[in-house]
């Protein structure tokens, strides 16, 4: 009734656990597991290890998360044993989220990650809050599509999503992505925001600004995911933005998401969240007479034809 | 004077230091009016000094609208508070975070166990048990006389307060591992709370195993978020959050960490020696 089939991958449920979130160990991809996602995203991984921005890194507002975190991470080399960790472990697929600064970067964490048995790539051409890392290389069309080609070359027919932000033209980038044969959207990433705290009067987050997530995104999520949908009807995306419930889950699909990301949520409900949403969509599907939740993709656009 | 916060516990609690004592030679102990939920011994709050940085800390104590905070001088953060922080400055709290002890029930004898600046969430579980009319042993350990803090307080509260220094200035010369041996095999208790360096607590985490005593204890780890979604203060090979899932953890779950008190992992993920 949930499985369902993602540019090739085949996923128990649509839930994926979104990049960022608990994603830097086979202990806690276990666990994720166990916890009932459909998918395992890992934080992403550059080439060498960065050990991120100071504290403060993360801040809670009244409608989400500011996070700065400077996408820490071991480098792909160390990171490569969890890897394999994982493949022992688990049964569902591992999607390693690639970073870098240029090509040359994006291509060995790939192969790497090809070496070692990862099911799929997600590239991050989005993060807010890293200078010449993420969104300003998505921003980069001629940058980001080279990189788009060379990883495809080397990927061993693996599929590979794209990462998209909210911050720039995001059809524009997405069009010139299908023509360089990418598998699939994630969309979106975190949102470029600020805190202040008004008793010590400065930013609160080290890096000053961050990436903004949790519900208070959500709507621009759905725009995002519905844009997508609608102008490239078969290309699989992945919804992922202030999802918390199994209502967001279901407006991500009807949106056009075959699948769904789940990232600060566990801020709030802890890892239960996985198991809330699923049987959220399970009675949905019962009561609302579906047979399965691949029927919803998409069902919110005019004149849907069934992708499927 | 602080405005209400109409955040409603969002973001930061802007607190008051109240008063700066030093205790021991690298320790101070700040009182800070604090208007927040409150914690219960074990739990931790994420304090941010702005333009320095923020750190997880034990509350020391709390009651009524006071909160007590340990520095020990450790590394850049902790050096600045004991450097820079006076009374009438502000600190900047979110939090209490995590699972913290699980009080002993009724007539069950405890004994705390305690190094350096593991002493702060023990001393407010020691208060705790005496509010509930428990009755609970300490043995404290230290350096040195130079390094002790806290001393009076655990006196007062326990019926027996054993002392080990390294260098023997005062109490038992010798390490905590060796005087719990001796203090077992003349005492009877049922639950141990262990709370101070890593290498420490997993030498008594190991004898302890083979008594059969119920057993808790807290831990440290690098940590981001203070929410369980960041996965910096991870443990292997469970995948238990120290934040979100401890920092208190009974001896089952003790049993099964990979490298406890040999390694941590960094802000990067990579593992460490502690």
């Amino acid at each position: 009734m949930l499985q369902i089939e993602l540019a090739g991958l085949k996923l128990r449920n649509p839930l994926i656990l979104a990049s960022g979130i608990l994603g830097n160990s086979a202990s806690l991809a276990l666990r994720i597991e166990e916890a009932g996602a459909g998918a395992y995203t890992t934080k992403t991984i550059t080439k060498d290890a960065r050990p991120g921005y100071r504290n403060p890194s993360f801040v809670k507002l009244e409608t989400g998360y500011l996070n700065a975190v400077g996408l820490a991470n071991p480098g792909i080399d160390y990171f490569s044993e969890e890897l394999d960790l994982m493949k022992k472990l688990l049964k569902i697929p591992v999607i390693l989220s690639v970073g870098g600064k240029d090509l040359e970067e994006y291509e060995y964490v790939v192969k790497v990650g090809v070496e070692h048995g990862v099911d799929a790539f997600e590239l991050n051409l989005s993060c807010p809050h890293v200078e010449k890392m993420g969104a300003e290389l998505g921003e980069d069309l001629e940058a980001a599509i080279n990189i788009i080609r060379r990883v495809k070359a080397v990927a061993h027919g693996r599929p590979i999503f794209l990462k998209l932000s909210a911050h720039y033209n995001y059809l524009k980038l997405a069009e010139e992505a299908v023509r360089a044969g990418i598998s699939g959207f994630t969309a979106i990433n975190t949102l470029r925001g600020l805190a202040i705290d008004i008793y010590a009067r400065t930013p609160i987050l080290s890096n000053i600004y961050g990436g903004y997530s949790g519900p208070g995104i959500k709507p621009i999520a759905l725009k995002v995911v519905y844009d997508l949908y609608e102008r490239f009807r078969n290309v699989p995306i992945i919804g992922v933005g202030g999802v918390d419930s199994w209502v967001s889950a279901l407006e991500m699909i009807l949106a056009g998401a075959s699948a769904v990301g789940i990232g600060s949520a566990i801020a709030t409900k802890d890892l239960e969240v996985f198991r809330e949403i699923i049987e959220g969509l399970r009675r949905y599907l019962e009561t609302e007479g579906f047979r399965s939740i691949v029927e919803l993709v998409g069902l919110a656009h005019e004149e849907v034809s069934n992708p499927y | 004077m602080l405005l209400e916060n109409i955040l409603g516990g969002e973001m930061y609690l802007a607190s008051e230091v109240k008063s700066v004592i030093k205790v021991a030679s690298t320790t101070k102990v700040y009182r800070l009016s604090y208007r927040g939920l409150p914690p219960s011994p074990g739990q931790f709050f994420m304090v941010w000094i702005p333009r320095a940085g923020e750190i997880p800390l034990s509350a020391a104590n709390y009651r009524d609208g006071e909160l007590v905070l340990a520095i020990t001088k450790r590394g850049k953060i902790t050096s600045y508070i004991y450097d820079r922080v006076q009374a009438g400055d502000r600190v900047y709290l979110r939090g209490p975070y995590g699972r913290g002890f699980n009080p002993p029930c009724e007539n069950e004898r405890s004994l705390l166990v305690g190094g350096g600046s593991g002493l702060a969430p023990l001393l407010f579980l020691t208060e705790k048990i005496r509010d509930r009319g428990g009755r609970c042993d300490a043995l404290l350990g230290f350096e040195s006389k130079g390094k002790a803090f806290f001393l009076e307080e655990f006196e007062a509260l326990c019926d027996k307060l054993f002392i080990t220094t390294e260098d023997g200035s005062i109490g038992f010369k010798g390490i905590i591992p060796d005087a719990l041996k001796q203090i077992l095999q003349e005492q009877n208790y049922d639950v141990i709370y262990l709370c101070g360096p890593e290498p420490m607590m997993a030498r008594i985490i190991n004898s302890v195993q083979r008594i059969g005593l119920r057993l808790e204890a807290s831990l440290e780890r690098y940590m981001r978020c203070g929410v369980g979604v960041c996965g910096t203060c991870i443990l292997d090979p469970l995948g238990l959050r120290v934040c979100r899932d401890g920092p208190v953890f009974p001896l089952e779950v003790l049993l099964k960490i990979e490298g406890l008190g040999r390694w941590w992992r960094s802000f990067d993920s990579r593992k460490i020696p502690i």
